[in-house]
């Protein structure tokens, strides 16, 4: 005898059901909620997508015209580079197309450059910068980079290139295809910004923060990755450049990425040594460059990234 | 599969749908296929160990009844506990204690010594199901139930998902007649047991997941040196971590087991409320302490020979609990400041006998002795819990030796607004449910109101809940 449920009528099975009800009509209005907010209020939806999009458009310079270059990162370059200047001051020999979002590194922008390429953009230089540890690090962003860089596909590749497990997988999976799983987080800021005084503040301490790791194990995380993203971006006849943005006492990781990115047949640009910087060109977070290290790193990246490029097209045949 | 996330609920609603339009002996059968499924869900090799761990046990068993009038009966019983703990003992604590071993070598000047490490992943919930096991045994031997004659009953004893990755650990007594026996479908426990789902989600979502973000940077050095704050917002907000996860899930197994026409005993009674640490322990984690008390603490002797030996039973228990909990020496400090402060708590304020493994503690009846008791037993806790969450030893000293430093920081203004945010609504529902007695907030108001409230929980956690999928704590262990 299968054990029924003989008491539909029961209240508390009636309410089990209007519950039931209730939380699906809840989910289905989160995310509709959640999509009118991005797309209306958010400021880094607005602004990676817009980005995304212009990039897709970039093709290869003709005879005469600058070289276009996409730049992708971190909120290393958002914070540190003045990008209107950046290109009024390179306008001549180069057409900056950036796309940054924050809290990014080597995977997100990996499976973000393969999109691009895929749907068709054409750059003839990739600048990639997100700083050393966002290089080295094993993860991806999990709101806005699912939604905005990766298709489905890519979020299953990712999940298996991050080893996660079926759970974390899944979830990926579901921050890619539900606006609300994705932005959850982004809400719950917004919230505590608005309850939590100086939330901002407390917020830029509670960033874990990862030691970068001793010469053997940086050379057996980075040489693949670097290989790979040159192997891309020569695929689709880019150029790849990494960017290394200066940060508090980098110095050694800087130098082990330059070295990294030699053995691996990849340009490397430190347009400021970090040793030259004192903590008053940074922002209280001691992370992320000030305004005064801001125009400091646009001005040197203005003056050497045309030189690199040049330098490059003197001595390449293509 | 973590139980707050959506992979759960795509698992946990179309089971429970199918469930109840099954029979009795069809119920069990796909029941403990879905367990072995979502356990495979972490990773199918590890389940390949449970199934044989609990086919080997269901086996012995049989033979070891006393009814059985089996000559090696005692020789199956001891292999059996023997074979548990070695499993147990290889894949929790081989590289701790080779590692330990090592070290020792290592500071008498024996360098260089090779030892094998074994670099196994710890198979999810094995410090549980492990526990449910030895109790099956020891309690078929002993006479106190029989064997299970079903490799269906006894399998979804051990392996019901419910229960199966970080308890509460079920007793055989309990559990086991309740997947031997037709379930009834209860319409009030049933709606009971959405509303514990509710619960847990808010307990683990909200509240221990946001204070896990302070916890993490307490510990971790975000937040500065250690130094008085940083050593308070890392402890009390772990505390309430650890409390809220730990609590949200049980809260969130029991009331799957509800969906299911199970019923798991409870495992949080609010602890925070407790006046002593003994009281504590009859507060947390229910159903580990009275495992040990059970199973360890009264066949050492319990409180039957004097005070000395009482103090070393307590001891034994409580070094043994804390090693339990994970292979480090972190772990152990943990339980030795527990297996030492339980005795001189005892001395101090000796208790009430009802039986000799049975001590009630007397409450005060004073407000404010009682609360002072209170606030001395959370702080004692706190105390312990820096070693519970420190990675090691060394760091666990270092992050409690800036008790001694003030430097303040306009941050922590903010830290602690968050945890008081997170944590004040959970000290105040604990207060209602140890007030009213209830299992949750509001449990015997109409059903109209209560549907509301699960309504209002689910718009709660899509506000809060946005922090990344932590895992439970306990899941480690």
């Amino acid at each position: 005898m299968p054990s029924s449920i003989s008491s539909s009528r029961h209240p508390a099975i009636i309410y089990a059901k209007v519950l039931f009800g209730v939380c699906l009509a809840l989910i289905v209005s989160f995310e509709f909620l959640s999509d009118y907010l991005l797309k209306h209020h958010s400021e880094t939806y607005t602004r990676v997508s817009r980005q995304y999009a212009d990039a897709l458009q970039v093709r290869p310079a003709k005879p005469g015209e600058p070289m276009s270059v996409l730049m992708v990162g971190n909120s290393l370059l958002m914070e540190g580079i003045d990008v209107d200047r950046l290109q009024k001051l390179t306008s001549s020999q180069l057409h900056i197309h950036p796309i940054f979002l924050e809290a990014t590194g080597y995977y997100d922008w990996l499976y973000a450059l393969q999109r691009l390429f895929r749907e068709g953009s054409r750059p003839q230089v990739v600048v990639l910068g997100v700083g050393v540890n966002s290089f080295l690090s094993n993860g991806v962003r999990q709101d806005y980079a699912p939604l905005l860089f990766f298709d489905l596909k890519d979020a299953a590749n990712v999940a298996s290139d991050l080893n996660l497990d079926n759970t974390a997988k899944s979830n990926l999976l579901l921050a890619h295809s539900s606006v609300f799983w994705d932005t959850r987080s982004v809400i719950r800021m917004q919230i505590l910004r608005h309850t939590v005084p100086h939330c901002r503040r407390l917020f830029l301490l509670l960033k874990p923060q990862s030691a970068t790791p001793p010469p053997p194990e940086f050379a057996a995380i980075a040489n693949p990755r670097l290989q790979k993203l040159r192997e891309l971006c020569a695929a689709y006849g880019a150029k790849l450049i990494i960017l290394v943005p200066p940060t508090p006492s980098s110095e050694d990781a800087v130098h082990q990425m330059t070295l990294a990115a030699r053995r691996a047949g990849v340009e490397t640009l430190v347009p400021v040594d970090p040793a030259v910087l004192s903590a008053h060109y940074y922002q209280p977070d001691e992370i992320h460059l000030n305004s005064e290290g801001a125009a400091i790193f646009t001005v040197a990246l203005a003056r050497y990234l045309p030189r690199q490029l040049a330098h490059e097209s003197m001595v390449s045949p293509n | 599969m973590l139980f707050d996330s959506p992979a759960f609920f795509l698992f946990l609603i179309p089971v429970v749908f199918l469930y109840w339009r099954m029979n009795h002996r069809a119920q069990n059968i796909f029941l403990l296929l879905a367990s072995y499924f979502f356990y495979g869900w972490w990773d199918w090799r590890f389940l390949a160990l449970m199934i044989a761990s609990t086919t080997v046990d269901f086996l012995i068993a049989q033979k070891i009844a006393p009814d059985r009038l089996n000559p090696h009966r005692r020789k199956w019983f001891v292999f059996s506990l023997v074979l548990n703990f070695t499993i147990l003992g290889i894949f929790k604590y081989f590289d701790f204690f080779a590692g330990s071993f090592a070290g020792m070598l290592n500071n008498l000047g024996l360098h260089n010594i090779p030892l094998p490490l074994i670099r196994i992943i710890l198979p999810p919930g094995i410090s549980f199901y492990t526990f449910q096991e030895v109790a099956y045994i020891v309690d078929v031997y002993k006479g106190r139930i029989e064997a299970s004659r079903s490799f269906f009953d006894y399998g979804l004893f051990i392996s019901l998902f419910a229960h199966l990755i970080a308890g509460p650990i079920q007793r055989p007594g309990h559990l086991l007649p309740q997947t031997q026996k037709e379930r009834t479908f209860d319409p009030d426990r049933f709606f009971d047991g959405l509303m514990l789902i509710f619960s847990g989600l808010i307990r683990k979502c909200i509240i221990a997941d946001n204070c896990a973000l302070l916890v993490n940077a307490a510990f971790g050095g975000q937040l500065g040196p250690p130094n008085l704050w940083v050593v308070l917002i890392g402890t009390y907000g772990f505390a309430w971590q650890v409390y809220g996860d730990f609590s949200g899930y049980s809260d969130i197994a029991r009331g799957c087991a509800q969906l299911l026409g199970f019923h798991f005993m409870v495992n949080f009674r609010q602890p925070f409320l407790a006046h002593r640490l003994q009281d504590f322990w009859r507060r947390w984690h229910i159903s580990l302490s009275t495992w040990l008390r059970d199973y360890l603490y009264t066949p050492l002797g319990g409180s039957r020979f004097g005070e000395w030996k009482t103090a070393r039973n307590l001891f034994v228990t409580m070094v043994l609990a804390g090693l339990w909990h994970g292979a480090n020496w972190t772990f152990v400090i943990f339980g030795a400041i527990h297996g030492i402060v339980l005795p001189v708590d005892r001395f101090f304020f000796p208790t009430k006998t009802k039986q000799a493994s049975d001590t009630v503690a007397t409450r005060p009846t004073g407000f404010f002795t009682l609360w002072a008791q209170r606030i001395l037993t959370f702080n004692i806790l706190c105390l312990s819990l820096a070693f519970f969450r420190a990675t090691s030893l060394h760091s666990a000293v270092e992050f409690l030796a800036g008790l001694s430093n003030f430097a303040w920081r306009p941050e922590y203004a903010s830290a602690f607004f968050m945890l008081c945010l997170f944590s004040v609504p959970l000290f105040l529902a604990d207060l209602h449910l140890e007030a009213t007695g209830q299992e949750y907030p509001f449990a015997n108001a109409s059903y109209p109101f209560r549907t509301a409230l699960g309504a209002c929980a689910l718009v709660a956690l899509a506000l809060f809940s946005g922090s990344n999928l932590n895992a439970f704590v306990y899941f480690q262990f």
